[in-house]
């Protein structure tokens, strides 16, 4: 329906293709843990990262994984805070 | 018209030839009228002028060109556009179809209550009188057996009739006979709408080609109040609509009569025959047309109406390209509305609020429409679209908020309506399908001013739309914090909250009401939920914006994105689905419903020893499919293309956008005869493969159950089911030259 640029999410996941293979020579399984922390984090904050519809999309993703993480330190947990 | 107080029906016949519109250069012009004044299906050519589009202001030259015969319009149109290079011209007004516009210049309408006959003919009340009364229409139902085959059944190509059934008489004997007992019951109960389920693929044609068989002519066999002949208006067609291929079989019209083929028409189980008869006297399209049409078409109709009333005229082709822009602002600007992911688990005390047509009230009220979108009148107009600064007119109304804003007040008042206590229930089941009617008219005109096609739409009104939403959604989300809610979950026009403290009640009413005011657009309190369950997605476990269950306090379910909303679940996936939700209607908070989870998991597995056991009715095991393209372009071979296989082999042809149904019989097989059984050709007494539908089973209880931990590895664990371990798909060494359908003799005895 009259949509040309691709939308947040989906310029999210082609993104996160790319991160497959940094995640392929992660050895340690904390470390992959981790990895899905962030890929998690990421995903998070879909909606506000489409609100902001800033042409920077690594602005928007680091924003996303940024929050996740702090909102998770503030927490004092590794489990998910309750969206959004 | 028919006679309300006899009941006849008779044929009013005025001659009618609408020119259309030829606007150009002068000097282009007046060669085109001396050309077209020569040719013999050109009745005149009569030169003039107007401002025929809305972006007009000045006054241009017109030539209005009336044909020979109406049918000869849209050919006559094509000559002309060749004529002058496909550039030098723009036609107005050639695809409105005659009906269209006798009715609109002569201020008639379908179903309009008239006095007079002929060209005096006279509508008593206007088309948009909400309270009217009903027209009175007999309609009966028609269905055709074909000699000993059950119905849904493939017949024999030269299978004779059994039975017809018209209304509540039931037609049998020698086929001949029968045909004509058929036509002397159509005459004597003489009904107005023929409703069928699949009509315009099964009943009718069959009618005809056995008519045809038995030597009737089509003056003693009509099954309208005219003669006409035994093929179809229409050819049957696939489509592509919202990202799915649709199948559209051929039409049959009668004429004189109206058939309602059920299986043919998006709009009929939704709106039933008042939402449509309020649709065709909207549009001024006929029943006949609306009720194979999308709701767009009639939303486009109604925009046609408008454009003419306010002396403009209806483009042919829409020649409008998108303004040049710049990538960041095609990112800024190409967006939908806010959408957030719901936090997964069961929640209680949520109350929804939603916008009743949030996008076309804003629409409305922000006066968006092509011509009336950064106009050159109005540079300084204070009603700029949130980010993106698009500016709306401030000096004249606009076409899309004209033609919707009596949609959005007839709306109101059939809701209001609904609420009057006493109302009798057959008038509130009437309104209720005219209220569904016009719901699904309204999302379609938002949806219009993004489509390349539609006449007026643009693609700069679709992006204000949305931000102008964002932004609303983005100021109440404070506003209903200020109120003492947090915010639970957020889709475009609808809010989830719970107050944050459950000791100090709010008033959800009160809160709608006060935000209804503030940002001056109805905001509708749904209900409070006992519970609701927001689900997670298989790949990374957050929540699914539209996929979620919950129980209403007033004891209704509100189910999005489950088995059984989606049409390829079996019956017995979705009893199951059933029994989890009649159980957890007992609970009557969160906590309750995490009680019952052992019980529901109990019930599963009932299910799935009952399942295990093989002998599961097969009927209830059916799957369906709607076929994405045509069967010869299938490359793997999947249970669909078996299934299709089936059918091609027994003599039944799908198309693109047309369902099949099939039972799994095995699903590791590569012959298209072992692997499933297409429903045509079921006997009652297949063996089901097992494994495959535990499996189903495990992935329905997933979605309903995985909040609380459920997964499909563990039901399959603990009901043994054996999965094969996963392979590649099966694909030919000779694709992509090759289809899967063509050749299927190469995976027999594989």
């Amino acid at each position: 329906m009259g949509r040309t640029a691709p939308t947040y999410r989906q310029a999210l996941e082609e993104r996160m293709k790319r991160w497959d293979e940094f995640a392929r020579l992660l050895t340690t399984p904390e470390e992959r843990e981790a990895f899905e922390l962030v890929r998690t984090g990421a995903r998070r904050y879909a909606a506000q990262a489409t609100y902001v519809g800033s042409p920077d999309l690594l602005e928007s993703i680091l924003l996303s994984v940024l929050t996740d993480l702090a909102a998770r330190l503030r927490a004092g947990t590794t489990a998910r805070p309750s969206p959004p | 018209m028919k006679e309300r107080r006899t009941g006849r029906v008779r044929r009013t016949a005025v001659e009618y030839r609408p020119p259309f519109l030829v606007s150009g250069p002068r000097e282009a012009l007046t060669p085109l009228a001396r050309r077209l004044a020569a040719l013999p299906v050109v009745a005149s050519v009569t030169p003039g002028t107007g401002r025929p589009s809305l972006f007009d202001r000045r006054v241009r030259p017109l030539l209005s060109v009336t044909p020979e015969r109406n049918a000869g319009r849209r050919a006559l149109a094509r000559t002309v556009d060749a004529l002058g290079g496909y550039e030098t011209f723009t036609l107005y007004d050639v695809d409105l179809t005659p009906p269209q516009l006798y009715h609109l210049g002569h201020a008639l309408y379908p179903f309009a209550p008239v006095v007079g006959r002929g060209p005096e003919l006279c509508a008593t009340e206007p088309a948009e009188t909400v309270d009217y009364a009903t027209p009175p229409l007999r309609v009966a139902r028609l269905e055709v057996r074909i000699a000993g085959e059950r119905r849904g059944r493939i017949p024999p190509p030269d299978g004779r009739l059994g039975s017809v059934r018209l209304g509540d008489v039931t037609l049998e004997g020698p086929e001949d006979d029968l045909l004509r007992a058929l036509v002397n019951e159509l005459a004597r109960s003489d009904p107005d709408i023929l409703l069928t389920q699949g009509g315009d693929s099964f009943d009718l044609p069959w009618l005809y080609r056995r008519a045809a068989a038995c030597g009737l002519t089509p003056a003693e066999f009509t099954l309208g109040r005219e003669r006409v002949g035994f093929r179809p208006s229409r050819p049957a067609r696939s489509f592509e609509s919202y990202g799915r291929v649709l199948h559209r079989s051929a039409s049959y019209p009668l004429p004189g009569r109206f058939h309602i083929d059920r299986e043919n028409s998006f709009l009929y189980d939704d709106a039933e025959i008042a939402g449509l008869v309020d649709a065709s006297r909207l549009s001024r399209l006929s029943l006949a047309t609306v009720v194979r049409q999308s709701p767009g078409t009639c939303f486009t109709a109604m925009e046609m109406a408008q454009a003419l009333s306010l002396g403009a005229h209806v483009p042919w082709k829409k020649n409008r390209p998108e303004d040049f822009r710049r990538g960041d602002h095609l990112v800024q600007a190409d967006r939908g509305g806010v959408i957030f992911l719901p936090p997964v688990g069961v929640h209680d005390h949520v109350d929804e609020f939603d916008f009743a047509s949030l996008y076309p009230h804003i629409m409305v009220r922000k006066n968006l429409s092509a011509e009336t979108l950064e106009c050159r009148c109005c540079p300084k107009s204070p009603i700029r679209a949130p980010g993106l600064g698009y500016r709306s007119c401030t000096r004249r109304v606009g076409l899309i908020p004209r033609a919707l804003a009596p949609l959005l007040a007839r709306r109101l008042a059939y809701k209001a309506a609904l609420k009057r206590p006493g109302i009798p229930t057959e008038e509130a089941t009437r309104l209720k399908r005219r209220v569904k009617m016009l719901k699904w008219i309204l999302v379609t005109a938002f949806g219009y001013q993004g489509y390349r096609n539609a006449r007026f739409g643009r693609i700069e009104c679709h992006e204000a739309i949305n931000a102008y939403a964002r932004a609303l959604l983005a100021a109440l989300l404070p506003e209903a914090e200020r109120a003492g809610y947090s915010v639970v979950h957020g889709i475009v026009d609808s809010l989830w909250l719970r107050p944050l403290s459950l000791d100090r009640p709010l008033d959800p009413e009160r809160f709608a009401e006060e935000m209804s005011a503030r940002f001056d657009l109805p905001l509708g309190y749904e209900g409070r939920y006992r519970w609701i369950v927001f689900l997670p997605a298989v790949t990374h476990g957050l929540g699914v914006p539209n996929r979620y269950y919950g129980l209403y306090e007033h004891g209704e379910f509100k189910l999005r994105g489950i088995g059984g909303r989606r049409h390829d679940t079996p019956v017995a996936v979705r009893r199951f689905e059933g029994e989890v939700l009649s159980l957890f209607r007992r609970a009557r908070d969160a906590d309750g419903v995490r009680a019952l989870l052992p019980q529901a998991l109990a019930r599963a597995d009932l299910f799935a020893a009952r399942l295990a056991a093989g002998d599961w009715p097969v009927d209830e095991l059916l799957i369906s499919h709607r076929i994405g393209q045509e069967p010869e372009a299938f490359v793997t071979f999947t249970d669909s293309v078996a299934a299709l296989r089936q059918l091609a082999d027994a003599g039944a042809r799908r198309g693109a956008g047309e369902f099949v149904r099939f039972v799994l019989l095995d699903r590791e097989s590569r012959s298209f005869r072992h692997r499933v059984r297409a429903a045509e050709l079921l006997t009652g007494d297949e063996r089901y493969d097992r494994e495959a539908y535990l499996d189903l089973l495990a992935r329905d209880a997933e979605t309903l159950l995985a909040p609380f931990g459920v997964d499909r590895e563990m039901l399959r664990r603990r009901w043994d089911v054996v999965v094969a371990p996963p392979r590649e798909r099966y694909r030919s060494p000779e694709r992509p030259s090759q289809s899967a359908l063509a050749s299927a003799s190469v995976y027999e005895g594989s």
